[in-house]
């Protein structure tokens, strides 16, 4: 049933999404678009001088799924450098869909169980790949 | 989904429980309101295409044996099954393909050979489906040429008069354009358009994917040139569809498949081409799929009376109520449905409210439906549209719309 899917928190961060704002065309450092849907997602990092990532916004047209991603992605990667953040990113694709989130992990605990829906997984994917866009664009090296 | 036929404003004329119990998938529970994705398929044309693939399965005309001959035979019998079925002269103007898509890519492909030229017009419409968007855009960029865009009126027709100032300008060569819009759901006067663009000399594709299951299709009293539709969207196989197309201008087009079946003789170093519909049908053929074909439209002709009307009362049933409900906006005009309704929730995303219909058991399709210039056009980023079929019942609809009343609480 689709109540699996959408539990409370997904919901609390599909209503209020933290860092959602405008990121207006040709402005953005990363980018990621679902054709099979149309989503799209543009996403800007302000980095501080000691190299941590201070603030990601992000413009999204999206459904729920993807919205509560971006929120919780905007959430927990502020303060982290981007070594820290492409670690963050390596483990939530190793769980996403398949072990699943430990406790440790907090409210991506929301994705548990995502697996009984496989068309969605790509909808919570999809502020990680213009994270990826934009880390890479930063060290100037492959996505 | 309750099984049982209740509801009291289906007429008494037709009963889609017949209809239903015909097609084996419904031993589940679903409501198949996604028909203009797929359609599904009836017992009839599941076992017409077991007892090929039983006892007469061979590749076709190149074969001496009886098994080749039976498979030819069914291969071609199809063919004429679908020349009759679309008010065809002959079967050779029958060209089985793989679907809409590709019916429509060998006739686009074919303007690089038809004297098209930098600063010619190919005119689409803004309802069309990506298959009949992206064909015309490639060849008239490749071509030096310029894809026009008839526009939509503010109810979503096509702009007629819009298209006759185009074709003043003299430069209109081809013209494809969609029969039933994929997500507007209504009839476009097509008939109008072939008189109009036929005035000034050009041709017309008509895309019939959405119109074969549902409008009769009479190919010279519609007066197109080509005509491509797909099995899958009129209870046939996938992988099978019909590009129907004039035997002069067949006659006088290159081919877009290149291979086996659709040559007359192969030197090392040059080729001729075997004549229409064979030129154009290069590969071994999908002949399960044409045999599949045939039974559809076999199936669909014998259909109850009333069948047709059900469908689109179902549709306009189904767009009425939504557009009833606050924060829901109906795309296209309420009454005019051929058989579907697209729709958008507000602050509730498509694929949102897709999700929670199909935890009530209910199928529907969600997102751009394939028609991205047109949704820009409409205003919106994405839609959800249910579209029907005989099987559909009016409790399938009241079951959307509560549906979609449960996404917007879920979603408030």
């Amino acid at each position: 049933m689709s109540e699996q899917l959408y539990q409370r928190i997904m919901l609390e961060h599909a209503r209020n999404p933290h860092g959602a704002g405008k990121v207006p065309r040709g402005t953005e450092d990363g980018e990621a678009l679902n054709s099979a849907c149309g989503d799209d997602i543009r996403i800007a990092l302000q980095w501080g001088a000691d190299g941590r990532l201070e603030k990601m916004t992000h413009e999204l047209q999206g459904c729920a799924v993807s919205k509560a991603s971006a929120s919780l992605a905007s959430q927990k990667l502020a303060g982290l450098t981007t070594a820290e953040i492409r670690e963050v990113a390596a483990g939530f694709h190793a769980r996403l869909g398949q072990t699943g989130f430990e406790k440790e992990w907090g409210d991506f605990q929301m994705f548990n169980g995502i697996e009984k829906f496989p068309a969605r997984i790509h909808c919570a994917r999809l502020v990680w790949q213009a994270v990826a866009q934009a880390l890479a664009k930063r060290e100037g090296g492959a996505p | 989904m309750p099984s049982e036929f209740t509801n009291q404003k289906e007429t008494a004329l037709f009963q889609p429980e017949h209809v239903r119990r015909q097609f084996p998938i419904f031993e589940r529970e679903v409501a198949w309101l996604d028909n203009a994705a797929t359609t599904q398929r009836p017992e009839r044309v599941l076992r017409a295409m077991d007892e090929f693939n039983r006892r007469h399965n061979a590749n076709t005309r190149r074969s001496v044996h009886r098994l080749g001959a039976e498979a030819t035979a069914a291969y071609e019998g199809a063919r004429e099954v679908v020349a009759r079925f679309i008010g065809g002269e002959s079967p050779a103007e029958v060209i089985f393909t793989p679907g809409t898509t590709v019916g429509i890519n060998i006739v686009a492909n074919s303007l690089a050979h038809g004297g098209i030229g930098p600063g010619d017009e190919v005119w689409i419409s803004a309802q069309e489906h990506h298959g009949n968007w992206v064909p015309w855009l490639k060849a008239t960029q490749t071509l030096g040429a310029h894809l026009r865009i008839i526009p939509l009126l503010p109810d979503g027709h096509l702009d007629l008069a819009r298209f006759q100032e185009g074709l003043a300008g003299g430069r209109v060569r081809w013209v494809a354009l969609t029969w039933v819009s994929n997500v507007l759901g209504f009839e476009n006067d097509v008939r109008a358009f072939c008189a109009a663009a036929h005035g000034a000399g050009a041709r017309v594709l008509v895309d019939a994917a959405q119109a074969a299951a549902h409008v009769p299709m009479d190919v010279r009293a519609l007066g197109c040139d080509f005509l491509a539709f797909s099995g899958h969207k009129m209870y046939g196989p996938m992988g099978i569809g019909v590009l129907w197309g004039r035997a002069e201008l067949l006659a006088q087009m290159e081919p877009f498949i290149l291979g086996g079946e659709m040559i007359g003789r192969v030197e090392e170093q040059a080729a001729t081409w075997a004549e229409p519909p064979y030129r154009f049908e290069g590969g071994t053929p999908n002949v399960m799929g044409a045999v599949g074909l045939g039974e559809a439209m076999g199936w669909l002709e014998n259909l109850p009376a009333g069948a047709h009307e059900h469908v689109s009362a179902l549709a306009r049933e189904a767009a009425q109520t939504l557009a009833e409900l606050p924060g829901v906006r109906i795309l296209g005009p309420a009454m005019e449905r051929v058989s579907l309704v697209s729709f958008c929730v507000d602050g509730v995303h498509a694929h949102d409210v897709a999700q929670v219909l199909d935890g009530r058991g209910i199928a529907v399709r969600a997102g751009h439906m394939c028609a991205q210039p047109l949704l820009r056009r409409l205003g919106v980023e994405s839609a959800v549209r249910a579209s029907f079929a005989p099987y559909n019942t009016m409790d399938e609809v009241n079951a959307l719309v509560e549906g979609v009343r449960a996404a917007q609480e879920l979603f408030a």
